[in-house]
Parts: C-alpha cells; sequence; structure tokens
C-alpha cells in the first residue's frame, strides 16, 4: 500500500490515464507479450488495471514487464505507459523485495567486489556448478550473460596514465561514466575520451556514483533517488555550462528523463544536469550537421556491422545516431536489428524465471546479427553487448569503437578474426 | 541540418519523406507515435462516397467543391499519389486508380476501397459469389454469423445475388489461450504447421466454388502464409479487416517505413514536435521535445504532416476554440456551428484543418503563405471527413507527392 501523498500514488492516479483511447499500439509493439502469456501486455497490466488499483496491486503479471518503454515510445496519445507500469511494480514489491533484485541493482557493489579479484570472479561466473548454486541460491539464471571483471577500472586508468599535453581548441567537457564503464567495459569509456580527446576537447571526469538505474528499474524507488541525487551533486562539482557525454545509453537515460518520470525526482539541479546531458553518438552526429565533425581523414573500413539499437536508447527519442554516425565511416554498411529489444533490458534477462522470456524476446536481434555479421556488431548499451554476445557468439561492442578505429586510434582492429 | 523535416509518420508522412529522400534530399522525419498506418485497414480508399456510392475515384475527385482538398488538387495529382504508391508498394497492393471495388465489412457491409493487399483481393464482391466466412471461438472480434447473414441479404453492384454462410472453428491462437488477439493468430500462422494445423480442420468443411473470407490474420510477417493456405485448402481466401490496430495497417507500415529507411530517411520519434523558429518568411527549424530538452532541427523546407484530431495534432477545447496543438497555425473551416444536431455524421467541426495552395504550401484564410518554405500533407488539411468519405489515403497520397515535388522542384 501506498502512501497517499507519495509521488506514486500520485502519478498512479494522475490524468495521463485518461489519455489512453485503448488503441492497442502498444499491445501490438511489446515485445514481451509477443513472446508469453505470462505478460498479458502493457494496455492491460498498466492504463487498464491501474483503474482497480488504489494504490494496491491487481495482477502479478505486472512483473513480467521488462521495462523496455517501447509502449510510451509508440503511444500516439502520450500516455507514459512503461513509467506508470514501473511505479506499481515498486508499489507491488514494496514489501517483500527479493534479495536477489537487491543484489543486482547495486552495480558499483558488484564491481567494487570483483575488480580486486577480476581472474577469479571471472573464473568463478563462467564455472558452471557455481552458477547453478547461484541460480538455486539468489535466482539469477546459470546461463544468463554476466559481465566480465577487469582488474583496472576506469578511474585507475585514468590516474595511471599521462594525460595529454596537446591544446584543446574546443573547449572542455564533462565525461559521465557510469558504473559499467568503469569496472566491467573500461575500453568503451577509455575510447569515448580518446575520440573527444582527438576531436580537441579536454575531458573532465569528476568523481561519480552510480545513477541508481538497476534500483528504479528493480522497484528499490528511495534509496535510487538518493543515488541520483548524489550523482547530480558530485557532477555538478564541474562547470556548470558544459555538455555531460556519456556512453551508457540507461544511465545517460536516467538523467536526461527517467529519474524525472519515473522516480519523480524533480529537483532543478537534475533537470538542468538532464538537460546537458548527451548521449556520446547523439553528441557527434550534431557535430557533423553542424558542421563541426571533419570525416574527410577517416581511415576506410569495409564491413558491414549489425547494429541493435537498444530500448534505453530508444527512450531518450533522438533517433538511431550511432546508424549515421558509423555510416560516416568509409567502406561501413549498417545493417539495423529491426527489433525493438534485446530482452535483457538492464537486468531482467538475468532472473531465472524471466531468462527464458528474454531470449525469445531477442531472437530476432540474435537471429538478424548471425545472419550478417562479418565478425563483430555493435550496440550502445553495455548490458544489451554482454546478452547478444551470450546468445550469438559474435563479439558486440559500442559504436564508438569504430569512430576510434577510423581516426586511428585504435592500435587492435575492432574486428578481432 | 538535414534539407527537409517532415512531421509525421503517416501515410503522408512516410511517403514524403521517401519521396523527397529518392529525390536526392537529406530528410529527418520526427514524429511522436508510431504513425496512424496501422490504425487504418491496409487498403487504399481514394474517395468511396461523394456523396452517392463511387466508382471511378479519380473522375469524381476532379468534381469535388472547395475547400475539399481535392478541389486544390487536380485529378491529375490524386492519380498520381496513388499511382506512386503502388509503385513504392510493388506486389503489396493491387487494382486501378480509377477503379473502386467493394469488399466486405467484419459486419458484412460493403465498403468501397480502391487499391487493396493481394490478401483482400479474393474478396471483391461479383454477382454470385459464394463466401465461406470463417471465425474462431477464441477471437472477439470477428462473428461469422455476423458477416454472412447480413452479406446475403445484399446484392452484388451488378445486380446478382451473394451467397455466403458461417463456419466456427474452435482453434487458439496459442495453446489454452481462451481469448486471443488477431495479431496473436497473425503470429501463429507465420508458422507453416499452424497454417497446416488450420487446414486441416477447415477443408473438409468447405463446399466447391467457396471462396473463404477470413479476419485478417493470414501471417504477420511470412508473405508466403496467404499463398500457401491457399494451396492447403484448394480455395481463394481473402482477408476482412478488423478494429484497429490491424495486421493488413502493420504490415504496410512496415513495408513503408523499410522504404523510408532504405531511400535513407533519418527517423527520430518517441517525441512530440513543439513549435518552430522563423526568420522573415521563413522556417529556420522545428522543435521536438526530446527526453531533457527540446532539440532544434534546421532545414530548408518543413512537411507538416501530423495527422488531425485523432493523432491530437488539432484539439477543441471547451470554449470551443480549435488550435492546431504542434505550431498553432491558422485554421480554415472556423467562423460557423462547428457541431449541431441535425446530422451527426456530417459536422463542419471535422473539416477544419490547414489550408494549402496547389504546391501544398500552408496558407491562411487570405491564401497568404505565412511561411515561404512550410508545406502540409495529409489528415491536417482542411475539408474533408475522411472517415464518411473514404477518402483519407487518397487525400494523404496526393498532397505528400505533390508537398514532395514542390520542393524538389524548388516551389
Amino acid at each position: 500500500m501506498l502512501e497517499p501523498d507519495s509521488y506514486e500514488h500520485d502519478l498512479l492516479n494522475r490524468a495521463s490515464l485518461d489519455h489512453c483511447v485503448k488503441c492497442t499500439i502498444c499491445e501490438t509493439q511489446c515485445p514481451v507479450a509477443a513472446v508469453t502469456p505470462k505478460f498479458s501486455g502493457p494496455k492491460y497490466v498498466g492504463p487498464q488495471a491501474e483503474r482497480y488499483r488504489h494504490g494496491e496491486s491487481v495482477d502479478e503479471s505486472l512483473d513480467y514487464c521488462s521495462s523496455c518503454g517501447i509502449c510510451t515510445h509508440v503511444c500516439p496519445q502520450g500516455v507514459h505507459i512503461a513509467e506508470l507500469n514501473s511505479v506499481a511494480r515498486a508499489a507491488m514489491k514494496a514489501d517483500h523485495m527479493p534479495l536477489r533484485d537487491q543484489l543486482i541493482s547495486r552495480t558499483t557493489f558488484m564491481g567494487m567486489a570483483m575488480t580486486p579479484v577480476a581472474p577469479i570472479a571471472n573464473a568463478v561466473l563462467k564455472f558452471k556448478p557455481a552458477r547453478v548454486a547461484v541460480e538455486k541460491v539468489v535466482g539469477i539464471h546459470r546461463d544468463a550473460a554476466m559481465p566480465t571483471a577487469h582488474t583496472q577500472t576506469l578511474v585507475g586508468w585514468l590516474r595511471g596514465r599521462t594525460a595529454p599535453v596537446n591544446p584543446h581548441p574546443r573547449g572542455k567537457l564533462i565525461f559521465f561514466h557510469g558504473c559499467a564503464q568503469n569496472y566491467f567495459e573500461v575500453e568503451t569509456g577509455v575510447k569515448t575520451i580518446e575520440v573527444l580527446e582527438h576531436l580537441g576537447f579536454e575531458v573532465i571526469v569528476p568523481k561519480q556514483g552510480c545513477c541508481g538505474l538497476p534500483l528504479q528499474s528493480n522497484g528499490i524507488f528511495d534509496t535510487a533517488r538518493s543515488w541520483v541525487r548524489k550523482l547530480v551533486a558530485q557532477l555538478r562539482e564541474a562547470p556548470r555550462d558544459l555538455p555531460i557525454i556519456a556512453c551508457s545509453t540507461s544511465c545517460g537515460g536516467m538523467l536526461k528523463h527517467e529519474a524525472n518520470e519515473i522516480l519523480g525526482v524533480k529537483d532543478a539541479d537534475l533537470l538542468e544536469v538532464g538537460g546537458r546531458t548527451r548521449d556520446i553518438c547523439e553528441f557527434l552526429l550534431e557535430m557533423y550537421d553542424n558542421g563541426e565533425l571533419d570525416t574527410s581523414d577517416w581511415l576506410e573500413n569495409q564491413l558491414t556491422i549489425p547494429y541493435h539499437a537498444p530500448c534505453q536508447l530508444r527512450g531518450q527519442n533522438i533517433g538511431t545516431p550511432a546508424v549515421q554516425l558509423m555510416e560516416l565511416v568509409p567502406g561501413v554498411t549498417v545493417i539495423e536489428s529491426g527489433a525493438y529489444c534485446c530482452g535483457i533490458a538492464g537486468t531482467y534477462g538475468l532472473k531465472k524465471e524471466k531468462y527464458e522470456i528474454a531470449m525469445k524476446v531477442g531472437k530476432p536481434v540474435f537471429d538478424r546479427i548471425v545472419a550478417t555479421n562479418e565478425g563483430v556488431a555493435a550496440c550502445d548499451s553495455e548490458t544489451c553487448r554482454w546478452q547478444i554476445e551470450q546468445a550469438t557468439s559474435v563479439p558486440t561492442v559500442h559504436p564508438i569503437a569504430f569512430i576510434h578505429q577510423a581516426m586511428g586510434l585504435s592500435k587492435v582492429p575492432v574486428r578481432a578474426n | 541540418m538535414t534539407d527537409v523535416v517532415v512531421i509525421g509518420s503517416g501515410l503522408a508522412g512516410l511517403v514524403a519523406a521517401t519521396k523527397l529522400a529518392l529525390g536526392g534530399k537529406s530528410v529527418t522525419l520526427i514524429s511522436k507515435g508510431l504513425g496512424g498506418l496501422q490504425l487504418s485497414q491496409g487498403t487504399i480508399d481514394v474517395l468511396g462516397y461523394a456523396p452517392g456510392r463511387v466508382a471511378d475515384p479519380i473522375a469524381a475527385a476532379a468534381s469535388m467543391p472547395a475547400p475539399h482538398p481535392y478541389s486544390v488538387l487536380s485529378s491529375d495529382a490524386v492519380r498520381a499519389g496513388v499511382t506512386y504508391a503502388a509503385e513504392l508498394l510493388g506486389d503489396r497492393l493491387v487494382g486501378d486508380p480509377s477503379h473502386n471495388v467493394l469488399l466486405p465489412t467484419a459486419v458484412g457491409a460493403l465498403r468501397p476501397t480502391c487499391l487493396v493487399p493481394p490478401e483482400m483481393a479474393a474478396g471483391i464482391v461479383t454477382g454470385g459469389i459464394q463466401y465461406a466466412l470463417v471465425g474462431f471461438r477464441q477471437l472477439k472480434d470477428f462473428y461469422p454469423q455476423l458477416c454472412a447473414a447480413n452479406l446475403a441479404r445484399q446484392t452484388a453492384p451488378d445486380g446478382g445475388p451473394i451467397y455466403a454462410r458461417a463456419i466456427s472453428l474452435d482453434l487458439p491462437a496459442v495453446a489454452d489461450m481462451a481469448d486471443s488477439s488477431a495479431l496473436a493468430y497473425a503470429r501463429a500462422m507465420d508458422d507453416p504447421s499452424y497454417r497446416q494445423k488450420l487446414a486441416s480442420l477447415l477443408k473438409p468443411q468447405l463446399a466447391e466454388h467457396e471462396v473463404v473470407g477470413m479476419p485478417a490474420l493470414v501471417g504477420y510477417r511470412d508473405r508466403t502464409a496467404h499463398r500457401h493456405l491457399e494451396e492447403l485448402l484448394g480455395h481463394p481466401v481473402f482477408e476482412i479487416p478488423l478494429p484497429p490496430p490491424g495486421v493488413p495497417g502493420m504490415r504496410l507500415n512496415e513495408a513503408l517505413v523499410a522504404e523510408a529507411k532504405k531511400a535513407g530517411v533519418r527517423f527520430v520519434s518517441g517525441a512530440k514536435a513543439v513549435g518552430l523558429v522563423a526568420e522573415g518568411d521563413r522556417v529556420v527549424s522545428v522543435g521536438q521535445a526530446t527526453a531533457g530538452r527540446i532539440r532544434q532541427y534546421t532545414a530548408d523546407a518543413f512537411v507538416y504532416a501530423p495527422g488531425g484530431f485523432e493523432s491530437g495534432a488539432l484539439t477543441l477545447d471547451s470554449y470551443g476554440t480549435v488550435t492546431d496543438t504542434v505550431f498553432g497555425l491558422p485554421l480554415h473551416g472556423l467562423g460557423q456551428d462547428l457541431i449541431t444536431a441535425d446530422a451527426p455524421a456530417d459536422q463542419a467541426l471535422f473539416r477544419v484543418g490547414v489550408g494549402v495552395d496547389k504546391d501544398m504550401r500552408v496558407v491562411d484564410t487570405t491564401g497568404h503563405a505565412p511561411y515561404s518554405n512550410l508545406y502540409a500533407a495529409g489528415g491536417i488539411l482542411a475539408g474533408a471527413i475522411r472517415w464518411t468519405e473514404k477518402s483519407g489515403e487518397g487525400i494523404a497520397l496526393a498532397s505528400a507527392v505533390t508537398a514532395a515535388d514542390s520542393i524538389l522542384k524548388g516551389a
């Protein structure tokens, strides 16, 4: 039961519900409802069931929503279906949050625990009997994709390197790396910084914690709010007139809109930071559109790249800038996955009761990538990359890797085989 | 910047964007939702009633009085628009732009339309036709008994009789599903083994010469499903559109989006356009409310194709004021009683919209163009009640192709 004056309560009862005309476009586009009868669809559990909730839950099938957000994206009436459902799920799970959901939603904790013992942690995660035990005790599916820990974090790399001393004709900007780039996807973070520095920016990396998104998507709202507020304060330690560049689609989206629209954090500081936040591909393509990105010396790369636009990127309503950006590389042809979601949706596909659904959701993505890849695929989101690699065995990288290579910055070509 | 920004991803927006991109322009298409095409029946209506039933929609379009969009567009433009869509969509549409056909609806009425998907063509009514209308006990959107009884009490346009009978199958789309949507059936029908299961139940119940009418669910993405089912049954099969969103509209939408992407159109969907920035008589940019900020899209020319009341581009407030919610453009068709009790289906309100000149440039009520590079197309245009006339797709196509040509010619 929700407190009568809470944000969740207000959102559940808000007028956006009445904008739903029951056209069911969201039902036709929902990737989860398409593959399992366990989820009755976004309209049923959202605008329809909402009328009966009064702050309490009426339908457990709500928990099978993956929060990919495509329902909100396609709604012609502007109903915030995914946001309503996220809030309703938080209310439903408020009194009995599983340990598993508490654990997997604390990325910084996982990163901090795994980094010092990275080889051991990676070995354990690849050791089947250990994963079976984890599945039984914690509820993380034994075959679900898990991140690879590294012995060095991005912050460690920054500390250890000699920063370039070349001039910065384009001025400064702020890099928001997110937990994944710091602990698990260090290379993506490094390449993003090197591309920006190559373009003549000075990259400022303020100390930063977790944005709280995994907590939010698991319904742990209060902690998520305090984490995102802390992050906003940290990002505002840097000069406050600079763009903030993110290369994690989900964490960038948290700052841009989810903290505001789902958690109900309306602080002026958050809105200000959200308005300055840019996805790296969005930022570079906007530079190109403005005539500020010279691609004339980019190296040729004869390559067909299957690309999946993650659901978290669609939620930012910026189109698919990675497609246009990668195709600026001479020789590159991009083939879009043509599907909305790879199934992982953050932490959804890790859960033992949802793993098989997630693999069915992602099947069109996997099939397209397997059929069209020339040794490598691209996707902006780290959790999606882990899912795609796990399902297809095709190495999957952030699109920035191809820009990095085209600029002549990569010692090793992106395509490993 | 891109050369052209198109606002809206319904039929008009998609076709205008594609034609512009194929004509060498760089095009960005911005849209709030998925576009209205999948709410359509998947057919191309050009002009069904004016007000009597129309046989040749191109000829009839030429004599539509002002302020109907067809009175601004020439009948050549209507033909060019419909022909362009037919060529773009290849074998996804059949028919003659100058010749309307009648197709059974889900309640057994006969609806005039022009171009139809090949999956519907066998249902075109002719004297003596023998329909076997097939429903599913688990599908609540189609009652074959109702459809058959209503069809059988009418005659074909050639005066001949219509024979129709109902068949009900007990076959869920997914095992144990008591209440299946048409889309769930269509996805099941993408699997050849499901089609075989269906055929094995249905074939023994069919009589010689019968034409099988089914709700529109004969495959979603497998384009061979319809022909395969016809082969399995040994009878012609046609689809009957159900309440929206419908599978034929979804197929058409996906096909057109694919064509637009192939032509190089850049899509930025999910957020509403929110106003324009002008310098002098030129629109410089259009804003879109993306996450966290309003992003400005600059271009040389703009095509405004957001739909009308149904998409929220037009609204009526409680004071009786109609507003263009995106740009606040001057509207035509005001200054009279917008809603009256006399003729419920024929309300002046529904004819309110944006006015255009023959190039599809937006004009105010005096005929003056406030902006030299802003064009409009589709459901936003004033002067038509598309759902009673059955003219929505024809207006969308004719205006979209005309607007695109104006931009390509530098008009």
